[in-house]
Formats: structure tokens, sequence, C-alpha cells
């Protein structure tokens, strides 16, 4: 069975060494494995994470919580019902300071995207099969400006 | 009757459907409730079709006119087919899948799962699977030019004809049409049925999708009647 998602250890970076979580993260993919093994895998590296794995869903729940809940939002992009750019369109008109990462089994380009979607404004990309150690690395560097410890 | 209701767990009906109900020339709409079900659907169509015909065994649509008698059943294993009968044994359909929520490699996974050669069905012209998306954009008619295309290679090929399965879920990515008009208006230029055409249609939704028409939008989609409609519903056994 091939899973989705490497589970290569990932190393914190040093200064996000402590208990604190470092931030809270919304997953949504159709696809009933993954959101599991992704929120399985993030959070061992210490982050907070709700999963869904119906869109519409997945944004009320979004909806019903504080603007600055999640940090990132971590969404699929063809699902049914409600694709992954409606979501972002919607997380981003909600909140616009929630970064939103998109992830695909199909290949995409930033360029690409933006020629095709050019009023979706997301922060990021993300190749499936999904492999940890990129995922963690691009979710910290995507929040990087807006990362801070929750609870502090 | 042009709309019918099956339970996802009865997968032979739903291949009675999509090889009784919808004839060549014909375009058919097919509604599904979630994905697994959606690929139980497409490999066994892919599976009766290729593999079957491979085998010598005669789909049913090369005898259908025997269909609703058992003692014809019985002979569709017959080895006294008629030549053209074998000819088209050796000629089967040409099958386009046009995937969209699935990768293509999903789906040739799915179908070699059950069985399929897919690798050789791709070589010798029987089987063509497609990103719907690259399909459609960026040009919106380049699904029924690919899919014209097969009908001509059919022909020239002395196939029978082209099945295409195609998944939808394209006209719902990006959520500006949204109400639905692209849709529809693309669903409408896609007659219900074409005389002496070759090619089946099978225009796929997804549940969530499907159920953001309209009843009067859903009429349109059915161009007022005249399309067929299978809705598939999630079994009451499967979800116990």
């Amino acid at each position: 069975m091939r899973l989705p998602l490497s589970y290569k250890k990932h190393e914190i970076k040093d200064e996000n060494k402590n208990d604190k979580p470092l931030a809270r993260l919304l997953v949504v993919d159709d696809d009933l494995d993954i959101p599991n093994v992704v929120k399985a895998g993030l959070v061992k590296n210490k982050f907070l994470v709700d999963s869904f794995t119906d869109s519409e869903e997945a944004l009320q729940n979004f909806q019903s919580n504080p603007k600055d809940h999640y940090c990132l939002v971590l969404s699929d992009i063809r699902m049914p019902g409600m694709s992954g750019i409606q979501l972002a369109r919607k997380v981003k008109e909600h909140s616009p300071n929630v970064k939103v990462i998109l992830m695909t089994s199909f290949e995409i380009k930033d360029n690409e995207f933006s020629k095709v979607f050019p009023s979706t404004q997301v922060d990021g990309f993300v190749q499936k099969p999904v492999h940890l150690e990129h995922l963690t690395n691009k979710i910290l560097d995507t929040i990087g400006q807006t990362k801070r410890r929750l609870n502090e | 009757m042009t709309s019918r209701v099956v339970e996802s767990h009865n997968i032979e009906s739903i291949m009675d459907w999509f090889e009784d109900e919808i004839c060549d020339g014909e375009n058919g709409i097919l509604v599904y409730p979630n994905s697994p079900t959606f690929r139980e659907i497409y490999t066994q169509y892919a599976k009766d079709q290729l593999v079957s015909a491979r085998e010598g065994q005669q789909p049913k649509d090369i005898s259908q006119d025997n269909t609703n008698n058992d003692d014809n059943k019985n002979n569709n294993n017959n080895k006294n087919s008629s030549i053209k009968e074998q000819q088209l044994l050796m000629h089967p359909r040409i099958l386009l899948i046009a995937t969209f929520y699935d990768t293509v490699n999903t789906v040739k996974h799915n179908l070699s799962a059950v069985g399929v050669d897919v690798q050789s069905h791709i070589d010798d012209g029987s089987l063509l699977i497609v990103d719907a998306f690259n399909a459609y954009y960026p040009d919106i008619d380049g699904m029924k030019k690919l899919v014209a295309s097969l009908s001509e290679r059919a022909i020239k090929e002395g196939r029978i004809g082209v099945s295409a399965i195609i998944n939808t879920g394209f006209f719902f990515l990006y959520g500006r049409d949204v109400d639905g008009s692209n849709l529809i208006g693309y669903e409408a230029s896609l007659a219900p049925k074409t005389d002496g055409g070759n090619v089946r249609g099978f225009s796929c939704y997804h549940m969530k999708n499907y159920r953001k028409f309209s009843d009067s939008q859903k009429k349109e989609l059915l161009a007022q009647g005249q399309k067929k409609l299978l809705e598939v519903i999630e079994s009451a056994v499967a979800s116990m």
C-alpha cells in the first residue's frame, strides 16, 4: 500500500524545541487517508491539527472560530462540493492573515496557477505524495512572519 | 423512463444502465455518491469492455437484442459468433476515461487492480485515460474535439465505437460559475442522441457537485428529460 506521506523522522529546528505547539493548522482533503496521515505527522512535529475530509464542513469550522484560531490552512485542490480554490478564497475573505497552502497530486506550477486562477491568493503549493519533512519546513517557512507559539 | 436510482452496491444494475440504456450516439448523465463508488464503476465498466472482449466474451452491447432472454444470455460465450461479431471482438470499443479527482496514474492503478492490462490496451488504442482538466483547459471544447477524433478513429479501425466516461468536476473547480450556466450550456451542447453516432457519452457528476443545481437547472441539464439519468446513491448496506 502506498502511503501519501513519508514518515521520515523530522528534526525540528532548535528554536522550536519546547513543549508548546508551533501553530494550529486546518487540514482538508477528501481522500479519507490523507487528513489522518498528514495530521499524525504534523502532530508529531508539534503542530495542533484539525482535519476534515469535507471542505464545506471545514469552512464551517474555520468560520465558527476566532479569526486568529488557525495560522494556516492546508488543503487539497480538487475536491467535490467545494474545491480547494474556493476554500482558499473564502478563507482569505474571512481572515486575510491566515496562510493557505494547497496540495495536489497533479502537476502545478505557481505561474500556471496564477494564470488559471488569477484572483485566488494562496501562499504556497505542496506536491503529493507529501514528504513530512518538506511539508513541515514549507509550513514553517509560510507562517514565518506570523509564527507564534500558542499561549504566548 | 429517463431517470433511475440505484444503490451503489448494485453494480450489475449500474453496468446494465451503461450497456443497455445508453446506446450509440447517446449522452447520459451519471451521478455518483462518492469517489470509491465512481472508481468501482469505471473499473467494472473498463473490465467488462476491455477484458471481456479480449477473452472472447461478448460485451453486452454486441448482443443487446438478446439481453433480456436468459437462454440467449447463456449464449454470450457461444463460439459460433458471426464473423461480424468476431471482428468486433477483435476491435473493441475505444474507452476514454477523463478523470478529475483521481490522477491518471491512480486510474491506471485501479484498472490494473481489477485485471485490466492497462498498457497493452493503451498501446492497441482501446483505452485512453486523460486528465479532464487538460481536456477542458484552456479550450473548453477540447474534450469534444478529443471525443470527435476518437469517433473518427473508431470508424477507420472498424471498431464498434467509443465510450467516453467524463468526470465533470472541472466545471466546479473555480466556483465563479455559481449559477452553473457554463456547465449547463456545455451539457446542452451535447445532444441527448445523435442518429448514426458511434459515441456513448457518460457525463459523471459527484453528488456534492450535482446537488448545487436547482431543480430547474437539473431539468436543463437533462435537456428537459431527453437525457437519461442514473443516480447512484450510497447503499444502506455499505453505510452500516
